[in-house]
């Protein structure tokens, strides 16, 4: 486990886990690991088919834990942001963006550093040999 | 432009080969409501929005439908990996080898190759976006159709995710073209 405190005990699985906003928006935010597996931040929004419930996604070693800790900050991030994109004016929900963006860029780094470069503007692309074209790539998946 | 994040927006790990759902699946790469055709059409339409609100949400979408694009291929790749030559033309897919072996090719579940008809686009902020908000709901109820047609959970899990984006996807384009809606008719006062 690593140092972010997002794993699923810690973020206290719970699908009416909400972060509760000011009064300045009508929205409520789901949890990270909540929302990630949800595919929707917005409790008031999500909607469910038939009886299915969202897949618990469960890492097998450190690396599947980072990459869990990085997608579900930046999920939130992206659903705040198309949000953000209709509603520029919502100063609580720029709050929450930045809130997730500066503890993306710390993971992002983190992660790099560790397991290799995501982005081609990584700091961990300054070795040798060339670690770009590293395996696996995205559409492997994780037994490669 | 646009740069590579070389990593999947949500997880694909399959693990069952499954020739026959690949071959229903691949609808949501290349067909009517696919994601390719998502991403094409928000993408191209952008140009015509009234304001910075438009052009950032088309924008956005369209490029995240590019990583839903992405997610789509993986599992195709992972459902027909390592198949052999018989089991492909067991599943009905001999045309897909003969034409384009193993590799991916955006179809529907017909067979019918990708059209760019499928992204449509007039120039007119109410018809487009009225279009963008059909087209998420299209998916959606595809995305409905194909969890009914399988019992593996590692591709439930994944469409129902998908699913999810559409629906949020569809909010966003319905609050965009019901204030240009109102922006418009006031001006025509």
């Amino acid at each position: 486990m690593n140092n972010y405190g997002l794993n699923k005990s810690m973020m206290n699985f719970n699908m009416n886990n909400t972060i509760s906003m000011n009064n300045n928006s009508n929205n409520n935010l789901s949890g990270l690991y909540t929302g990630y597996i949800r595919g929707n931040m917005f409790p008031n929004l999500y909607d469910q088919y038939k009886n299915y419930q969202p897949m618990n996604i469960n890492p097998r070693n450190e690396k599947e834990q980072y990459l869990l800790d990085l997608n579900q900050v930046q999920f939130a991030m992206h659903d705040i942001h198309l949000y953000l994109d209709n509603f520029p004016n919502d100063r609580s929900m720029i709050n929450e963006f930045n809130k997730n963006r500066e503890l993306y860029n710390d993971i992002l780094k983190d992660y790099e550093n560790k397991f290799g470069p995501l982005e081609i503007c990584s700091d961990s692309l300054n070795r040798n040999p060339w670690a770009w074209n590293n395996e696996p790539w995205p559409w492997e998946g994780s037994d490669k | 432009m646009w740069l590579y994040q070389k990593k999947l927006q949500y997880p694909v790990n399959i693990k069952k080969k499954d020739l026959a759902f690949a071959k229903q699946l691949v609808t949501q790469y290349g067909g009517f409501a696919g994601e390719l055709g998502a991403a094409l059409r928000y993408l191209n339409q952008r140009y015509s929005m009234l304001d910075e609100r438009g052009k950032a949400l088309l924008t956005d979408i369209g490029t995240e439908e590019l990583a839903h694009v992405e997610i789509l291929s993986s599992m195709l790749y992972q459902l027909m990996k390592d198949a052999t030559i018989e089991e492909l033309k067991e599943a009905g897919l001999a045309s897909h080898y003969a034409e384009h072996r193993r590799g991916l090719y955006p179809v529907d579940a017909r067979g019918v190759p990708f059209t760019v008809a499928y992204f449509a686009g007039t120039g007119d902020v109410l018809a487009d976006l009225s279009e963008d908000m059909a087209a998420e709901e299209k998916a959606r109820a595809v995305y409905e159709s194909l969890i009914d047609l399988t019992d593996d959970p590692d591709i439930i899990g994944i469409l129902l995710w998908l699913r999810q984006r559409e629906i949020v996807h569809f909010q966003r384009f319905k609050e965009l073209y019901e204030d240009y809606k109102r922006i418009l008719n006031k001006k025509t006062i």
